[in-house]
């Protein structure tokens, strides 16, 4: 080693280098994470275009090809993924595919691709649409322009079908719960009736099918009231893909789910998360303002104020599974338990609030969140100066008429962004909910049109139970894979909106106390 | 407040000021309700942090029961209804509801007392016994007795309890059946001193003792006949157990596998019994406290497959039939020895319910023990009268009846909710039915009644510091050595940056990173793993081979980029060097390690690997744990006061050796805390450790092997546990174990950067 080099490596630069490596490896990790999640999450709605792959032996595949990776063992050699669709023709989604056993690739342009209210995505060709058992259109083309006549029908009886189930009869059956009274309960059984024979009707009148084949000489001939939407990607402009795309991004958040999770929308869960977070907020904001105005301003300072101070600090970095366990001990069983018994009474053994709902997962959240508002809300009452306590207090206002026209006006920014940190910490915590009250598939939204309206005994969804839900505890994961990505991209977008917020207002902040400071 | 803005205007005199007092009692109005809102901010404050802190109590009350010493009340004492002895053996029991008790006496009779005292309850006579005496009974688990007569036969006896409600109120009645006698020796119709009795798959076995080493075995196969019914197909099979001494106890296991016989010279001999009409002995085993003290009592718990000893010397103790923990035959091996008595052992009582048992000496003493826990519970004393001779553990196992060998009945009502709990069953090696040897083991449920719980905290706590050691292994080289950077050596401008990137990334829901883990990243590494272990070693040589190139480069293009910009040439090094790295660890595999790495690894290391491993968790944790680290450093490093950096600068030290050697030192308190409060998110983390691991409460180090958080096992466990149950209550310790570890964590961390604040204001 020459005098200069050893010199340079007792200065220590290169080891500077080297600590710059961690912190660019760092960042690579986070760029790459949001990366992926992002491309995945954005990637699933576009429509692609669908290949059709002619094998040595003859057999042919159809489907957008989905991954393409090298075979482990075989140098240079590669397969591809093709999703196939057709669940209840061929069992799978996907199959694997060697290249070198692809002997013809094409994109032909009449193949659509239908979504379809049970199995999944079916992919075909369209051979025929028939009424009543008889054709009225034969061909690709034909049928596509009978297709795209019928479809809006059938989808307003989806609709009307979907709203008698679901709206009437859902009431009907709720009169009856609350009506004890025997005729009363005769007239509903009447009108219940009267809409399972309108229902049976809509059914019957929807005689309308598609015929669709598949590779390997499979047909489907599928109900017209089952299909959802069809397109036929290889004919679509970049234009008409876009606003499929915009289509379809819609549908995924204002739909409900469907087939166990991992087809259709996350409305629900999206309406459950938002509102679990205002209740939280509600909840959390008063306690932990006057907590924070207690320990800063009412008590006296010594060492069980900073005792205190620590203990609240410290109860930021306790396990939120750990709060979830108290939510469940005191909320649901002691609290919960005790407004059965009072209240309750008639429906025992059967527990109203004292099972996991809500409310409970929001008092447990609020509780969890609690120290980050306290923590927020100090710090900002630490950073208004003295000076102008002292002006009120000396121009004669009481300690009160101070704290609430002259500390609390200042202190608001501070309590916003504990607040919004509290939010973005709520909305992504997901194991305490998993034990007060969250599921896989709540039958009714939290808010409905039956008195009381807001019903915080119940159960709910959320879109970070979601993602556990359908990427580890769904009978296709394979299948649901996208779906969980875009769930992931649109939690993951929520949290960090609400981060980035938080911590701009908090910088703006720090800068307008840093000038009144001078 | 008298004074307004506006008369306060310039260029006009000022006017003569109003009096600034006020009404008087506007004013002491303000100070009233000042008072008022200072005491309801103050005692609003103080319930609010009170009930935040109150989150430990909750938790510790709903634990406490599970420590909870176990009771027992006595209820009262029942005269027998009858005057006569009580025949031998199982001859007493009570109904689920502790209001009807019996006992068979040796006249014959199933006598039958109302617990609650208000009625009288007919005793009912064995039928046929023509002139004979009832000399032993069994029972056969739950509910059959069979009941031995003085002339050889054996009579059936089903006695179930009828329940009805009526008006908020529960009658029991008792329904005794009795079947057909079996004689068992017809020629000679000796009596039978004692019997053991099952109903098995195949068919109710019996085997009785009528003479000191003379055994019956009855057994009734019943045989799908080709044509028509059943056949039934009945023998007797007579058999002499060579043995010194005499038989004093006999056990049939509920399987009908094993014959246990105690002797008089204090051993159990097994024998086989699966084929009834030729039953094979097996081994004899010294079982008694004292050497030559015979064998008095046997019994079972339940499940059948743990042996209670009673020896003449009082000694107790279980037994089973496991292999020896070096492999072989199974053998009986004496599990644990409890509290003795001071006379000889007359009873022994397994629960219904549990593994817990009672046993009984002729002085009247009674002790309670549990079977796993190896614990005596309880110990009560009957009232001096006659010997003792029967004890029965109530249905419920929540009370106790004793009997004397008059039928006089002593009733305790028993409170023992949580038995299998000890500090030593959830934290201390246990010897579970089954296994050869004690072992920490968590299995909180199984799929029949008589399961014995497995509530070992042990490998739980083991699999969550295995989980945190790897985030940590990976998140702390990697966050402290970018924290020094960012804080010593970065440009200021860049880092108003880097620091909100890195504050988001700590916002990331942890459920994302699970779900991550679990579903890309473990399928990912598993292609890649030697080169992942090659990163290291290959982007540090990478990073130094740039830095000497850098260099090389003319100093005029070098002088132009600022110190502190070296990030922006780093990143596409660190990802060259990344990449190479793992087509590095591909030629590896292929070179080295014979083409496969999980091969290799269970041929030159014994161990196997799992997709979703330790290494998956500490990647996916260790990035969930690397901003808290970062930031908390960071910042410690940062405040770290400016004129120490510039003396040693202007003392001649590099930026470097300033780092190191000052500011490193300096904040040294501030780093230990950063790790500190990494390790506590790091113990607590639920959702990736429940996502990217196998959750198989395992017990070993291999970074390619999953485990089960004690977090992961709550979120797992807790919606199925019932309410106020055990496994809620084991739950509930977890949570709390956790909470107090990263409560004493975080309290360490905090002092300690408290400590490091106040001594950089004195610097």
């Amino acid at each position: 080693m020459s005098p200069a080099a050893r010199h340079l490596w007792r200065g220590g630069e290169p080891f500077i280098w080297l600590t710059g490596g961690a912190l660019a490896l760092a960042l690579l990790l986070v760029a790459g994470f949001l990366g992926l999640i992002v491309v995945n999450g954005f990637g699933l709605f576009w429509p692609q275009d669908v290949v059709r792959l002619t094998l040595t032996d003859g057999k042919t595949l159809t489907g957008p090809l989905v991954e393409r990776e090298a075979i482990p063992g075989e140098a240079g050699q590669h397969r591809v993924k093709i999703k196939v669709a057709n669940r209840d023709l061929y069992g799978a989604d996907f199959q694997w595919v060697d290249e070198t056993s692809i002997v013809r690739r094409e994109y032909p342009t009449d193949v659509v691709v239908m979504e379809r209210t049970e199995w999944g995505l079916l992919i075909g060709t369209i051979k025929e649409v028939r009424e009543a058992g008889r054709a009225v259109a034969t061909g690709p083309a034909q049928g596509a322009a009978e297709l795209a006549r019928r479809l809006p029908d059938a989808a307003r009886a989806r609709r009307e079908i979907r709203a008698i189930e679901k709206g009437e009869v859902g009431a009907i059956n709720h009169a009856q719960e609350g009506i004890r009274l025997a005729l009363r309960r005769l007239e509903g059984q009447k009108r219940y009736q009267e809409r399972a024979a309108k229902l049976a009707e809509l059914r019957a009148r929807q005689t309308a099918t598609v015929v669709v084949a598949a590779d390997g000489g499979k047909e489907k001939e599928l109900p017209l009231i089952q299909v959802l939407g069809v397109e036929t990607p290889n004919m679509m402009s970049f234009a008409a893909k876009g606003v499929y795309y915009v289509g379809r991004v819609w549908e995924f958040v204002s739909n409900d789910p469907r087939e166990s999770n991992t087809e259709g929308g996350v409305f629900p869960a999206i309406f459950g998360t938002v509102m679990m977070v205002m209740i939280m907020s509600v909840m959390v904001t008063p306690l932990g303002v006057l907590a924070a105005f207690y320990l800063r301003e009412y008590a006296r300072q010594g060492t069980f104020v900073s005792a205190v101070r620590i203990a609240v600090n410290n109860l930021a970095g306790v396990p939120s599974i750990v709060f979830g366990v108290f939510g469940v001990g005191f909320f649901i069983y002691l609290v919960g338990g005790s407004i059965d018994r009072l209240f309750f009474s008639e429906a025992l053994p059967t527990p109203t609030f004292g099972t996991g709902g809500i409310l409970w997962a929001s008092l447990t959240l609020a509780l969890l969140t609690v120290p980050v508002v306290i923590v927020a809300t100090e710090e900002g009452l630490a950073a208004i100066p003295r000076g102008m306590r002292e002006a009120s207090l000396a121009l004669g206002a009481t300690k009160l008429e101070t704290t609430l026209r002259v500390v609390l006006p200042a202190v608001m920014p501070s309590v916003l962004t504990g607040l919004i940190l509290a939010m973005a910490r709520a909305a992504g915590e997901v194991a305490p909910l998993m034990i007060t009250g969250v599921v896989k598939l709540a039958p009714a939204l939290p808010i409905d049109g039956f008195w009381p309206f807001l019903h915080l005994e119940r159960k709910f969804m959320h879109l970070g139970f979601h993602i556990y839900d359908v990427g580890f505890q769904s009978p296709n994961v394979d299948a649901a894979r996208p779906m969980v990505f875009v769930t992931t991209l649109l939690l993951l977008l929520i949290v960090v909106l609400l981060n980035l917020f938080a911590i701009s207002t908090r910088n703006r902040l720090r800068r307008k106390y840093a000038m009144s400071a001078v | 407040m008298a004074t307004t803005v506006e008369t306060l205007r310039t260029g006009e005199p000022a006017p003569p000021a109003r009096p600034l007092v006020a009404s008087r009692a506007r004013a002491s109005r303000r100070i009233l309700i000042d008072r008022l809102a200072c005491r309801l901010v103050v005692l609003g404050g103080i319930v609010i942090i009170a009930s935040i802190l109150a989150i430990l109590l909750v938790i510790v009350g709903e634990v406490y029961p599970l420590f909870k010493k176990p009771t027992a009340d006595l209820v009262g004492r029942y005269q027998p209804p009858l005057a006569s002895t009580l025949a031998p053996g199982d001859s007493v029991g009570v109904d689920e509801y502790r209001e009807v008790a019996y006992a068979v006496t040796r006249s014959g009779a199933l006598a039958l007392y109302a617990l609650d005292g208000r009625r009288a309850l007919a005793a009912v006579p064995v039928p046929d016994l023509n002139g004979a005496e009832v000399t032993a009974v069994a029972a056969l688990g739950k509910g059959p007795l069979a009941v031995g007569t003085s002339d050889g036969r054996v009579i059936p006896l089903d006695l179930k309890f009828e329940v009805t409600f009526h008006g908020g109120g529960r009658a029991v009645a008792p329904k005794p059946e009795f079947g057909e006698a079996a004689r068992l020796d017809p020629e000679r119709k000796r009596p039978i001193l004692r019997l053991a009795s099952i109903a098995s798959a195949s068919g109710p076995l019996t085997v009785a003792q009528v003479g000191p080493t003379d055994l019956l075995v009855h057994s009734v196969v019943e045989k799908k006949a080709l044509i028509g019914g059943s056949r039934k197909e009945e023998s007797i099979t007579p058999a002499t157990v060579g043995l010194d001494g005499e038989i004093t106890a006999l056990r049939l296991d509920g399987r009908g596998e094993d014959l246990f016989i105690g002797t008089s010279h204090g051993q159990v001999i097994r024998y086989d019994v699966r084929e009834a009409q030729r039953p094979q002995r097996l081994e004899a085993v010294d079982v008694a406290s004292a050497p030559g003290a015979p064998v008095t009592t046997l019994g079972f718990l339940i499940g059948d497959r743990t042996l209670v000893v009673g020896d003449g010397a009082g000694g107790v103790s279980t037994w089973q039939v496991v292999p020896p923990p070096s492999g072989g035959e199974r053998r009986l091996t004496r599990v644990y020895t409890f509290q003795g008595h001071h006379g000889p052992v007359v009873a022994v009582n397994g629960s219904k319910r549990d593994k817990g048992f009672a046993t009984a000496d002729a002085s009247g003493q009674i002790h309670v023990h549990y079977g796993t826990s190896g614990r005596t519970l309880l110990s009560m004393k009957v009232a001096a009268g006659q010997p003792l001779q029967s004890v029965v553990v109530a249905p419920k196992s929540d009370g106790l009846l004793a009997a004397d060998r008059d039928g006089l009945l002593t009733q305790w009502r028993v409170d023992n909710p949580h038995p299998e709990v000890t500090l030593k069953t959830v934290f201390g090696k246990v010897w579970y039915e089954g296994y050869s040897e004690p072992a920490w083991v968590w299995q909180s449920t199984g799929g029949t009644d008589d399961f014995e719980a497995k509530f070992s905290l042990t490998p739980l706590i083991y699999g969550t510091l295995k989980g945190t050691f790897y985030a940590l292994l990976f998140a702390v080289p990697l966050a402290l050595l970018a924290a020094v950077y960012v804080s010593e050596f970065m440009h200021p401008n860049i880092k108003a940056y880097v620091k909100p990137v890195v504050e988001i990334m700590a916002a990331l829901p942890s459920v994302v990173l699970g779900f991550l883990a679990g579903l890309w990243l473990a399928p990912m590494v598993e292609r890649v793993v030697p080169g992942l272990f090659l990163v290291p070693f290959v982007v540090a040589p990478c990073i130094l081979a740039v830095f000497a190139l850098w260099r090389i480069v003319p100093s005029a293009i070098r002088g132009r980029v600022r110190p502190g910009m070296e990030l922006a040439l780093l990143v596409p090094v660190v990802l060259v060097g990344v990449w190479l790295a793992l087509a590095l660890g591909g030629l590896v595999e292929q070179t080295l390690l014979a083409g496969s790495y999980r091969g290799w690894l269970l041929s030159a290391l014994g161990l196997t690997y799992d997709q979703r491993n330790s290494m998956v968790v500490g990647i996916a944790m260790g990035f969930a744990v690397i901003p808290i680290i970062f930031t908390i450093a960071e910042d410690s490093l940062a405040n770290v006061p400016q004129h120490l950096r510039a003396g040693s600068l202007a003392l001649g030290a590099t930026r470097w050796q300033t780092a190191t050697r000052i500011v490193l030192p300096t904040a040294s308190p501030g780093i230990f805390s950063a790790m500190m409060i990494g390790f506590g998110r790091a113990v607590g983390e639920t959702m990736i450790v429940l996502m990217a691991t196998g959750n198989t409460p395992v017990m070993d180090w291999s970074i390619f092997n999953g485990f089960r958080a004690l977090s992961a096992n709550i979120a797992v466990e807790l919606p199925e546990a019932p309410e106020g149950g055990t496994l809620f209550r084991v739950l509930f310790l977890a949570a709390f174990l956790l909470f107090c570890l990263t409560f004493a964590v975080n309290t360490v961390a905090e002092v300690v950067r408290l400590k490091l604040r106040r001594k950089f204001r004195y610097l």
